[in-house]
Order: structure tokens, then C-alpha cells, then sequence
């Protein structure tokens, strides 16, 4: 490995000159882009930044579906006041700041007048800076932090959250967990969930509910795989050290779809009981070859529940476009663009963020998808309630979910309130 | 660190045998993929980082013949021979013109067919994480060993690879064609002119890296997601195993897969915060003390 | 020497002059952000090329020390009891003092193995940001914002201000390189690149000027690590990811290694490229890819490089009587 460098001679001329062209080229191309000036052009453009590349990009196809079925209806149907909309998207790569640049770029450059903010956790908090600076109307459909809406040191007033919330998740999780442990005498708990930000919130937070519901439940251990893992053997040889009676998982995606594969080789679902955050993902459910029957799992999406003609229509649709079933991040960008299009409705077309953001908060949304009909923006706060939070069990056939226990809203609200007392966020 | 924890493991017949295949499941299929990229260094002086592309295209495509054919030996074979393929042609269309450059230009090239390569499984296979499920002929009960649990496929899986390294071993040890192969290593020109059709010889070594690298993505499908870029995390932590064994050696590759594999399972039970951060620094070390690796010679 | 001091002070003035007016006569907020993003990352390419290109050290694990330019200052600017430019005065020596304990271990190695070593330097500090989650946190980054807090009377929270403040630092960061690069310390170092055995026999220290450059070349890193943080308001940890390093060696193969802006050339065309590819189309790892290899293969070497080597090939061949050997050497069509 060895090289010798040839000897080298220093112009000047040559140097500046490229130099010069270089960044006179690149500065008069950037210059030149296309700016939709001024608002209220004719088509209404909605920028959505999001994740279409590398490990999640089944992220940012999900929200792509859903958001074009949306937007081709909305404009089959002669849009508002004339106005269609166009949809943007645009690829951060899953890195923040990436996510951050494209957002103010969609919106300075591109004239996007509303932003349908697709990305991951940390994408939507740096989303979120941006939309305080250029306060145009921006839904989130992606992140699951709680502290996105519920510290209001965060709060923006054009911002929105259209996604299932860490916190309504995690009462409803304890609520049922508790049910079950109860009744099959769950003492001994153990958890093996993602190491990183999202994975070790969602795990505590279940874990706090949990013990609250059912006292006796205690953890013994934890293990923390690597976020996107290729193997868990030894996390998984490390629970059958423990031998815990039951099992927490936050892993998702293709993680958890290869924890089952590889911890159904060492036959670990005979001997636990199985509680997960995201096998109730259809892509999961559908990715693992053999699912074992009996695993427990939260809500993500299901064409079965809500049971409606409205809801398989939505999965339909958006298996036409996307090849597979929606996804929680689908119909969660699908409400979304369900309370954008009514609020344009409402506002005959103007997108002023103001105007919008005045529209839809407190908004109870008729969709499909809650489980009464409808889905409501909390105003206070700018998050959604009454979605599904329903629990099922994984079983061996095609829709391989199936007895759905839904829990009480009201029960998850007056323990959210009480836990946002103790965060001191209220 | 819970040191209680890892004595009383060690102690443990059933949880020590545990543990211990553990670090042999991680470990092997770590060796295969770390001595692709360590032959390919050894003989040819290029450091392959797109070495886990050719793991996520044995992968691929055993996933494809398994599902053509419903064989898992096909998929196998498949998945191994597809990625060598793939490597001699990279060999011969583009490395092949960076030879002797600057490490720089080796470095940009492999990073460009890593880009490429990940593209390209995207735009065919789509997006979404796949699995190729296990094949129905091991879907058997855990073998008991001494109290401890070892899944049938792992034990195939790590037998198949224990034979591959030594198959790969004994060939350049023990065989003309590894001397062959050594030789060129040491002086490229001596063995020209010795009438050995070295271009050829050179694609050929670079097939084999890339074999070991598809043959690793093959055994690792029924059990491990599939997404495009799935090689990337097995690139670094390959590459470690290079580097700490010694570039260019098959035996210090398997030393440090092995070592690699330990710390893994072991780590799990003794001091999980610092798995990662061990690795680093155990690299760290051996750069300082032995740059050359534990059985590395100086890079001709 | 004197002419060539009062070029680089015309060349810098000139820069300095079109950074700070083009958003002028073009006001957008796009121009602004991208050009931020060039100086962020040309600060990344350049320093990185005062070892690559002037020392002939090929380094890894440069994004540890923007990383940890970024962090620092950010982290220092929560904590709220600093000033934005003591905060970056303290981040500069903070990642300075990382770069000698690193550097004094790296430096020894030679070729290849010091590669390896920056490189496992820059994982392990990867790893400390993921994994020290109560002081950086973890992997969602520093959250809440950095506050820019108005010294001497400059509010970096006007975006137009923000900018000309990087600009500033931007082009002082380049005349400080400039200078050493120029300094017998600099042609040293360049003595140290194609002869060290010689650099040794006359006497020079050759670990301890190896260790000078790496320090100076991580402070300077750090400083595009703060001009990013400062910019997008926090910090993550894919600043010190390898793959920010890959980027910041893939800005030096594109504008070259041999000439002085040359990395500043390769962050501008790499950035715009980025830029661009992500609007067209979600494949942009095909699309880098096919461009990575028409340049590798088609150019042989850095695109500045190649202009430069053509247009110095031109201007020899026309004194063709006066040269004794060709510029350019063949390569050798076979590994080494």
C-alpha cells in the first residue's frame, strides 16, 4: 500500500480560474430556481419531507401512499375554490438536519404552503424548529414522542401531531398488560427492546403503567439490542438464561421481524408470553414466515379494526399503490391529509398557517379510521385522541390478528393528565 | 458491569454451552464475511469496502432462488456463486483499473458500488424488509447440549462455515494454487513472468472474497431481515475482525470473528453498555501495539 | 514571497466579498442555508486536506473532531453562561486538546494503519454520544434549540447576520490554513509527505510535526462542526458518523487534493449535487454512485486536480524545450 507521489508544480492561474467558474456556476444555478412567489398561487403545493431511503424507507413510501390517495381524490373532486393540490416529497436520509435544510428548502424554494412532516422522532423535532421560524401549517404523521406535543416549551402554534402518542400507548399497553398478567400470574418480566431514544421511552413508560395497574409484575432483566440488528441470538440466549414468565419488546420494522424468526428457532414463545409494541404492523404480520400463534400485540394498523366498509376501502387503495398493506404510518398520514383537506374546505382554499392552524385545532375529524368515526385534534395541546389503541393476539392464518380489546379513552386521558402533572408540563 | 452475573454464568454448564454457541453463531458468520475482505486485501492490496454489498446481494439472491425453487441447498449455492459472479465482474470492470492508486480512489470506488448496489436491490426488490423464512427441513426442536438449547440450523449454519474457512485454509496452505496465490501477493511481477495469466489469477481471488461475503448473506437469510443496505452494519464490524486478526490472514480472521463473537455473548451478560465500545477500542489497541493485526506480516 | 502574501490577501478579500454580498444581489433564504451548508462542510474538506493533501496522512475519523466542535458549543451554549464566541474560542480548544490525546496515539502509525486508527477513533466517540444519552442525547440529538444570545451588539438570530458571522469566521478559518500552509512549518510538512526518511535525516521531528498538523486540522474541523450547530439550532450524532468523513474525502476526490480551495471547490460541488440529486429523485445513491465512477475512472483524480494537471500540461508543453521529464507520471497498472 504504498504510493509515490509525482512531483508537482504550483500554478495559480489554473487554480483561481476553476475555482472562479466553479462557484459562479453553482452560484447562478442556485439562484435560478423556481420560486412560486408570493402565496395563493392557483396550485395549493404541499411539501412533505420525509425518509425514502436506507433502512426506513418504507417510512417515507407509507406516507407517500397515503398522502397521494388523498390528494387524487381531493383533486378528482375539483379541489376548493379552484385550487388543486401537488404534492413534494422530499428524502432526508433519516438525518435531522438533512431533514431541516429540505424543509426550509420545500418551503423557501419550492413555495410549499403546508408541510405534511413524515419523518422519524428526531427529524420531526428539528421539523419542528423550522416551522416556529417559517410558521407555515405542519402536521406531524410520523414521530411518537410524547414531549413533541406535550412540553410546551415545544409548542408551535401552526404545528400539528397526527400520530399515535408514546404516552396513550403506554397506558393502553399497562392497561391490558396488567388485565393479562393478572390472570395468568405474569410476575417475572423481562424486556428486550431497541437501544435508542424511542426504544427506551416506549419501554419505560409501559413498564411505569404496567406496575401500576398490577403491582406484582416485576422486571428482572433487560437486554438492549442495537437499533437495526441483523442478529438477537445473544439477546435472546441471555432471556433464556432469565427464563421470565413474560416479555416486552419496542422493537419494530425488520427488527422485530427477525427477533421472532430467530427466537422461534429456540423455541422462546413456548415458554414466555409475548407483549409487543409493532407486530401489529401488516407488513410484520406479513414479512414473518411462520408466525407463532399467541403473541400479543398493540395496535398499529388493521384492515379488520375499526371494522367498516370506509376502513378496508383505505387499506385497498393504498395496497394498489404501495403493494402492501398500510402501515401505521399510512393511516396516520392519511388522517392527517384528512384534517388538512377539511380545514382548506373550511378556509375556501386560503393556506395561511394562521387561518389553518385556527381551523384545525379542536377539529373532530369524521374518518373511518377512529374507532367512533371520528378522530379529534385536542386543541390545547395539538395531538390526536380517540384513535385505536386496541390490543389483539397474533393468530396462524391471514389477517393473523384477531380479538381486538379496545380500552377506554376516557381512562388513558385522566392518566395522561395526571402524567403530564408529573412532568410538569401542565 | 455485572461481573456476578458473567461468574455465574461461567459457572453454569448450561448457560456457559449457551453462550458459548452464541459466540460461535455470531462468530463464524462474521469469519466468512471478514476473510473475504481479508484475502482480498492480502492478495490484492485493496481494502473492499463494498465487501457488504456482496453479503446483501448473497442474500438477495438466495432469497430469490429459494423462493424460484424451494430449495434451500439452491439457495445456498445461488447466493454464494451469484455473489462471486458479481465480484469477478467488479474485479475485472472496475477495480482492476485502481489498482496500485491512490488508497483514496480504492476507497471512492467501492464506496460508489456500494451506492449503487443498494439502489439497484431497492429498485428491484422494492423497499420493504423481506424474509426468506426457514426452510421446512429445519424446523426442529433445539438440539440439547448439556443442559443448553442450540437451534439444528445454527449448527448447520456454523459447520458449513467451520468447513468453508478450513476448505479456504487448506487451498491456500496447502494446495499449488495457493501457492500461486501467495506468491502473487508478495511479487505480482515475478509470478507474470512466470507465465501465470495474473489478471486472471487476480478476479479469481476477488471472486472467492466475494463468495464468502454472498455465501455468509445465503446462511444468514432464513434467519435475518433483508433490506437494501443491510450490509452496511456488517461492514464495520467486519471490518474490525480484519484489522484486529491482520490484513490479509485467514487464520487471524477467524481468531478475531471468534474473539468478536465472545465479547458479543458474554458482553450481554457481563457489561452490555460497553460491547460496542470494547470492539472500538480492542481495535484501537491492537493498531498501537501489533498495527499488523494479531497474525498479519507487513503488507506487501 | 511578499507577491504571493498580497495575492492570497486579494484572493481571500475576493471571496470574502462575493460570500458576504451574494445574498445581496440574490435575497433568498435558500442561497443562504446552502451556502452555510459549503462552509460548514468546505471547513470539514479543507482542514481534512491539511493532513491528506499536505501531510500525505490519510485520515478516517475527521467528523469526530466536527462532532465534537458542534457538541461543545452547543452543549456550552445550554448550560447558558457563555457568550456565543468564548463558547466557540472554548469548543475550538476543547477539540484541539481530543485531537492531541488522539493525534499523540495516531500519528506513530504509518499508511493504511493510521486509516484504521482514526477510524476506530471516530466510532468510539460515536459510540460515547449514542451511548452517554443524559449528556448528549443519544441518538435524537441535542433538543431545545441553541440560544443565541446578542454580543457585542450582533444578533446571530437575524438570519442575514447569522451569515455574515459565518462568513467571517469562514474566511479568517482560511487564512489561518493559508497561512500555515505557506509557512516553513507548512513545507515541512510537505517534505514530511514525499520524502519523510529525508524529512528525518535532516533533522526534522517528524511525529511531533504530524502532531502539530492533526491538531490544528481538528480545531479547524471544529469550527465547521459549530458554524453547523449554530445553523440548524442542535446537534446529532451523524455529524460523527464515518460516512461524514466518507463525504468530507469524497469533497477532496472532487475538487482535488493538490490545490488549496480545491476541497472548497469539492464541498460547493458535492453540496449542489446533493441538492439537486434529492429533488429529482429518491435514487441519489444510485445517481452519486455513476458519478463517483465516471470521475474516478474517466478523470483519474479530483476534478480541480485534473484541470489543473491539464492546464499546467498546456502551459509546459508550450515551453516543451525547457522540461526535462514529464508532469505526470504513468501509474501503474497493477496493485502495489
Amino acid at each position: 500500500m504504498s504510493k509515490t507521489r509525482t512531483s508537482r508544480t504550483r500554478t495559480t492561474l489554473s487554480r483561481r480560474k476553476f475555482i472562479a467558474t466553479a462557484a459562479a456556476g453553482t452560484a447562478a444555478a442556485i439562484t435560478g430556481f423556481p420560486h412560486i412567489a408570493g402565496a395563493q398561487a392557483k396550485v395549493i403545493r404541499i411539501g412533505m419531507p420525509t425518509i425514502l431511503s436506507g433502512r426506513v424507507a418504507m417510512l417515507g413510501n407509507s406516507n407517500r401512499a397515503s398522502a397521494q390517495i388523498a390528494v387524487k381524490a381531493f383533486n378528482e373532486a375539483g379541489g376548493v375554490n379552484g385550487r388543486t393540490i401537488e404534492l413534494i416529497d422530499r428524502d432526508s436520509q433519516g438525518k435531522p438536519d438533512v431533514a431541516a435544510k429540505v424543509t426550509r428548502d420545500l418551503i423557501n424554494n419550492d413555495g410549499c404552503e403546508i408541510i405534511i412532516d413524515g419523518e422519524a422522532s428526531s427529524g420531526a423535532f428539528a421539523v419542528q424548529e423550522v416551522i416556529r421560524d417559517l410558521p407555515v401549517l405542519c402536521i406531524h404523521t410520523c414521530s411518537e414522542t410524547s414531549a413533541l406535543s406535550a412540553d410546551p416549551k415545544l409548542f408551535v402554534k401552526t404545528a400539528f401531531r397526527c400520530a399515535r402518542q408514546g404516552i396513550h400507548d403506554a397506558v393502553a399497553g399497562g392497561t391490558y398488560a396488567a388485565k393479562v398478567a393478572k390472570e395468568k400470574g405474569l410476575k417475572r418480566w423481562m424486556t428486550c427492546s431497541p437501544d435508542y431514544a424511542y426504544g427506551r421511552d416506549n419501554t419505560a413508560e409501559f413498564l411505569e403503567f404496567t406496575k401500576r395497574f398490577e403491582p406484582s409484575v416485576e422486571v428482572v432483566d433487560q437486554v438492549w439490542p442495537k437499533l437495526f440488528a441483523p442478529d438477537y441470538t445473544e439477546s435472546i440466549t441471555k432471556i433464556l438464561q432469565v427464563k421470565p414468565q413474560a416479555i416486552y419488546s419496542a422493537l419494530w420494522g425488520g427488527d422485530v421481524v427477525a427477533f421472532i424468526e430467530q427466537a422461534t428457532l429456540y423455541n422462546l414463545f413456548g415458554s414466555s408470553t409475548f407483549f409487543s409494541s409493532s407486530i401489529g404492523d401488516p407488513p410484520v404480520l406479513t414479512a414473518i414466515r411462520q408466525i407463532p400463534e399467541g403473541l400479543l400485540t398493540a395496535y398499529r394498523y388493521s384492515r379488520q379494526y375499526p371494522e367498516n366498509t370506509g376502513n378496508t376501502a383505505f387499506a385497498d387503495a393504498f395496497n394498489k399503490v404501495a403493494h402492501f398493506d398500510p402501515t401505521n404510518w399510512g393511516w396516520q398520514t392519511y388522517v392527517a391529509m384528512g384534517f388538512l383537506v377539511e380545514a382548506l374546505k373550511r378556509t375556501n382554499g386560503d393556506t395561511d398557517g394562521k387561518k389553518l392552524a385556527a381551523e384545525i385545532a379542536g377539529m373532530r375529524l369524521q374518518t373511518p379510521l377512529g374507532i367512533d368515526g371520528t378522530i379529534t385534534m385536542r386543541e390545547s395541546d395539538h395531538t390526536i385522541i380517540g384513535y385505536p389503541v386496541a390490543w389483539s393476539h397474533t393468530v396462524p392464518k391471514a389477517p393473523f390478528l384477531a380479538g381486538f380489546e379496545p380500552v377506554a379513552w376516557e381512562n388513558i386521558l385522566s392518566h395522561e393528565a395526571e402524567w403530564k402533572k408529573s412532568k410538569g408540563y401542565v | 458491569m455485572n461481573l456476578e452475573a458473567l461468574v455465574a454464568c461461567l459457572t453454569s454448564a448450561s448457560c456457559a454451552v449457551t453462550q458459548i454457541s452464541t459466540a460461535l453463531i455470531v462468530g463464524t458468520l462474521l469469519f466468512l464475511v471478514a476473510a473475504g475482505l481479508s484475502l482480498i486485501f492480502g492478495v490484492l492490496g485493496v481494502i473492499n469496502f463494498a465487501h457488504g454489498g456482496f453479503y446483501m446481494l448473497g442474500a438477495y439472491f438466495a432469497f430469490t432462488a429459494y423462493k424460484l425453487s424451494g430449495s434451500f441447498i439452491v439457495a445456498l449455492v445461488a447466493g454464494s456463486l451469484g455473489a462471486g459472479l458479481f465480484g469477478v465482474l467488479f474485479e475485472r470492470l472496475i477495480i482492476s483499473r485502481v489498482y496500485g492508486r491512490d488508497l483514496l480512489m480504492q476507497l471512492l470506488v467501492c464506496y460508489a458500488l456500494t451506492l449503487i448496489l443498494d439502489d439497484g436491490v431497492k429498485l428491484i426488490y422494492g423497499a420493504e424488509y423481506r424474509m426468506m423464512g426457514m426452510p421446512a427441513a429445519f424446523a426442529v426442536a433445539p438440539v440439547q447440549i448439556a443442559g443448553a438449547f442450540v437451534p439444528g440450523y445454527y449448527l448447520f449454519m456454523v459447520a458449513i462455515a467451520l468447513a468453508t474457512g478450513l476448505l479456504l485454509w487448506l487451498g491456500i496452505n496447502r494446495t499449488l494454487l495457493g501457492k500461486t496465490i501467495r506468491a502473487l501477493a508478495i511479487n505480482p511481477q515475478m509470478v507474470g513472468v512466470l507465465g501465470v495469466n495474473t489478471a486472471a489469477l487476480y478476479a479469481g481471488v476477488f471472486g472467492v472474497g466475494s463468495l464468502l461475503a454472498g455465501m455468509a448473506g445465503a446462511l444468514a437469510a432464513p434467519i435475518r431481515t433483508l433490506t437494501p443496505g443491510i450490509g452496511f452494519s456488517f461492514l464495520i464490524e467486519s471490518f474490525i475482525v480484519t484489522v484486529i486478526g491482520g490484513m490479509g490472514s485467514i487464520a487471524g480472521a477467524f481468531i478475531a470473528a471468534l474473539l468478536i463473537g465472545f465479547i458479543r455473548a458474554f458482553g450481554a451478560i457481563g457489561f452490555p453498555w460497553f460491547v460496542e465500545g470494547l470492539m472500538f477500542a480492542i481495535m484501537a489497541l491492537v493498531l498501537v501495539i501489533k498495527p499488523t493485526g494479531l497474525l498479519g506480516r507487513e503488507a506487501a | 514571497m511578499r507577491s504571493r502574501l498580497r495575492r492570497d490577501i486579494v484572493v481571500g478579500l475576493i471571496l470574502f466579498f462575493v460570500l458576504f454580498f451574494l445574498p445581496t444581489l440574490f435575497p433568498k433564504p435558500a442561497l443562504r442555508d446552502f451556502l452555510i451548508y459549503v462552509i460548514a462542510y468546505g471547513l470539514l474538506a479543507m482542514s481534512l486536506n491539511l493532513l491528506i493533501g499536505l501531510t500525505g496522512l490519510v485520515a478516517f475519523g475527521h467528523a469526530a473532531f466536527f462532532a465534537s466542535g458542534a457538541y461543545t458549543f452547543a452543549l456550552l451554549m445550554q448550560w447558558g453562561r457563555t457568550s456565543i464566541p468564548v463558547a466557540m474560542l472554548a469548543a475550538i480548544l476543547g477539540t484541539a486538546v481530543l485531537a492531541l490525546v488522539i493525534g499523540a496515539i495516531c500519528v506513530r502509525l504509518k499508511n493504511i494503519y493510521f486509516s484504521f486508527i482514526t477510524l476506530a477513533f471516530q466510532m468510539f466517540l460515536h459510540s460515547v454520544i449514542l451511548t452517554w444519552v443524559s449528556m448528549t442525547g443519544g441518538d435524537q440529538g441535542l433538543q431545545g434549540g441553541i440560544p443565541r444570545p446578542v454580543f457585542f451588539g450582533i444578533d446571530l438570530n437575524n438570519a442575514r447576520t447569522l451569515y455574515s458571522f459565518c462568513v467571517v469566521t469562514f474566511v479568517l478559518c482560511l487564512a489561518i490554513m493559508r497561512q500555515v500552509s505557506e509557512s516553513p512549518f507548512g513545507y515541512t510538512l510537505r517534505m514530511i509527505r514525499d520524502n519523510p526518511e529525508r524529512a528525518n535525516f535532516l533533522g526534522v521531528n517528524v511525529v511531533r510535526m504530524k502532531l502539530g498538523v492533526f491538531v490544528l486540522s481538528g480545531a479547524m474541523a471544529s469550527v465547521g462542526g459549530i458554524v453547523l450547530a449554530l445553523f440548524v439550532s442542535g446537534a446529532y450524532p451523524e455529524f460523527g458518523f464515518w460516512t461524514t468523513s466518507g463525504e468530507a474525502i469524497f469533497m477532496l476526490m472532487l475538487g482535488g487534493t493538490q490545490l488549496f480551495l480545491g476541497p472548497l471547490a469539492g464541498a460547493l460541488l458535492l453540496e449542489a449535487l446533493n441538492h439537486y440529486i434529492t429533488i429529482y429523485t429518491e435514487y441519489h445513491g444510485l445517481v452519486l454512485g455513476v458519478v463517483i465512477l465516471v470521475i474516478v475512472l474517466g478523470l483519474r483524480r479530483g476534478i480541480a486536480d485534473s484541470l489543473f494537471a491539464y492546464v499546467t500540461q498546456r502551459r509546459e508543453a508550450r515551453r516543451i524545450d525547457e522540461v526535462k521529464r514529464p508532469i505526470l507520471q504513468p501509474t501503474k497498472n497493477e496493485p502495489a
